[in-house]
């Protein structure tokens, strides 16, 4: 099969996945068929600090998924600083000439080979705003990486790691980026979306007229919005509030 | 030397228009070394830039340049048939509701949190463009290292062909298909401005 239209196959199904068991199912396959051992997906933060769970999957031998947590080489990876100094993909035999090696750092390498991890592709992942992250393809030292099949790993894996943010937010939504209202703002909001003028929800609320209308002032200022239309609109599209709330009595 | 069919001083009469040609010129030339012409030794113009280009051009609080992106008729030569048409593995997407969108430009004068903003107002008013004016798909050539960004959006992105090693930068081909439902894609990710905080300016440079 042309090479384009493979690629479109496995962007495809990538796009698909509803589940991170599902994504990592889809992309142990196409790796497979890359020619590659092995893959992982991950952002780049030390496991053990992180605030919320960060993106990992992957299928490495659980040895060396345990041993790389316990070390905390998710900060050091010589494979995740490489990753961070350029945006396209690299295969791993370029990093030295990427970053200044350490000793630890072919020692990480060196521990990497021993455990079947040798010779690798990885795709860096960086989103302004959010984690570094990187998708990489790896097999053991002595199966060579498919040259011909890397442009088609490089769309993979930055579908994949768009696609796992996308599973992953779902899991953890986006907090403090939207403009929330606090309790009584978005309960002067509910009621002007059920049709309610200012002295009415007054009414409602048990409070005075001119506070409701401090309240949907600044409601309207967090909207960046002029009308009481748009603020349930807005209130709305932003799951402040629902349709059913509105709706129902 | 480069000459243009298009008359020069008349694209660069009006101000807005060559600020940002200037901020192009930091940003495209000094920046990212593209091999392309300078006008005057401070404007990056090309042929593209003729009477039929749109600009959405965002403004920074003092009225001056903070962004802008050059839309194409793809009914007429654009950049990924006239100079990458290697990039697209499919029929060429081509038609009166398809547009190329080129020239992305933040300027550099910007602090991180301004630029990311910025990109956002853009983005969001590239989104809201199209749906008020019936476009429903936008093509791109984009270097390779954008794509985890451009992807990260949540709008419905997907590349037209494999990426290609190309004078020293990869590249690739995308399409990017527009609904009503995108305006809440990108606001699930935390990107949608709403058209009244956009304050966007459309220009047709004539």
């Amino acid at each position: 099969m042309p090479r384009f239209l493979r690629a479109q196959a496995y962007l495809s199904d990538v796009g698909k996945t509803g589940t991170e068991a599902e994504l990592t199912e889809t992309l142990a396959g196409i790796t497979s068929e890359l020619g590659f051992s092995y893959f992982a997906l991950t952002h780049h933060v030390d496991v053990r600090r992180a605030k919320q769970a960060p993106i990992r999957l992957n299928n490495y031998p659980r040895e060396w998924v345990e041993y790389y947590d316990a070390n905390a080489l998710g900060v050091s990876d010589p494979v995740h600083r490489a990753a961070h100094v350029t945006s396209v993909g690299f295969v791993w035999s370029e990093i030295p000439r990427m970053i200044a090696m350490t000793p630890a750092d072919h020692e990480i390498l060196g521990r990497g080979d021993a455990q079947g991890i040798g010779n690798g592709f990885t795709v860096p992942a960086n989103v302004p705003g959010e984690s570094n992250g990187s998708c990489s393809f790896a097999n053991p030292k002595g199966k060579a990486l498919r040259e011909e099949d890397l442009p088609i790993a490089q769309l993979v894996g930055a579908f994949a790691f768009e696609a796992a943010r996308r599973l992953w937010r779902i899991r953890d939504p986006l907090d403090g980026q939207l403009p929330r209202l606090t309790d009584r703002q978005r309960d002067c909001v509910l009621w002007v979306a059920r049709g309610k003028s200012d002295w009415e929800i007054s009414r409602i609320l048990g409070i005075k007229e001119d506070t409701v209308a401090r309240h949907l002032k600044q409601a309207r200022e967090r909207y960046g919005v002029g009308k009481r239309t748009m603020l349930a609109v807005q209130a709305l599209f932003e799951g402040s509030i629902s349709f059913t709330d509105v709706l129902k009595r | 030397m480069a000459s243009f069919a298009h008359d020069i001083p008349a694209t660069l009469a009006h101000p807005a228009l060559r600020e940002m040609f200037a901020a192009r010129k930091e940003v495209f030339i000094d920046l990212l070394g593209w091999d392309v012409p300078v006008i005057e030794g401070r404007y990056e113009i090309d042929q593209f830039d003729d009477g039929d280009a749109t600009y959405l051009i965002v403004p920074d609080a003092q009225g001056g340049h903070a962004g802008s992106a050059r839309l194409l008729a793809t009914t007429r030569p654009h950049i990924l048939d006239s100079l990458f048409p290697q990039l697209c593995a499919v029929t060429l997407p081509r038609g009166p509701d398809i547009f190329e969108i080129t020239r992305f430009c933040l300027a550099r004068s910007q602090g991180a949190k301004a630029r990311l903003e910025t990109r956002n107002r853009l983005v969001s008013g590239l989104v809201d463009h199209a749906l008020d004016h019936g476009i429903r798909t936008y093509t791109g050539v984009a270097e390779l290292g954008w794509l985890q960004q451009i992807l990260a959006f949540g709008w419905d992105c997907r590349p037209l062909g494999l990426p290609v090693r190309l004078g020293g930068r990869m590249l690739g081909a995308l399409r990017i298909d527009i609904t009503r439902e995108t305006p809440a894609s990108l606001f699930a990710n935390g990107i949608y401005v709403p058209a009244n905080l956009q304050r966007l300016q459309t220009l047709e440079a004539a």
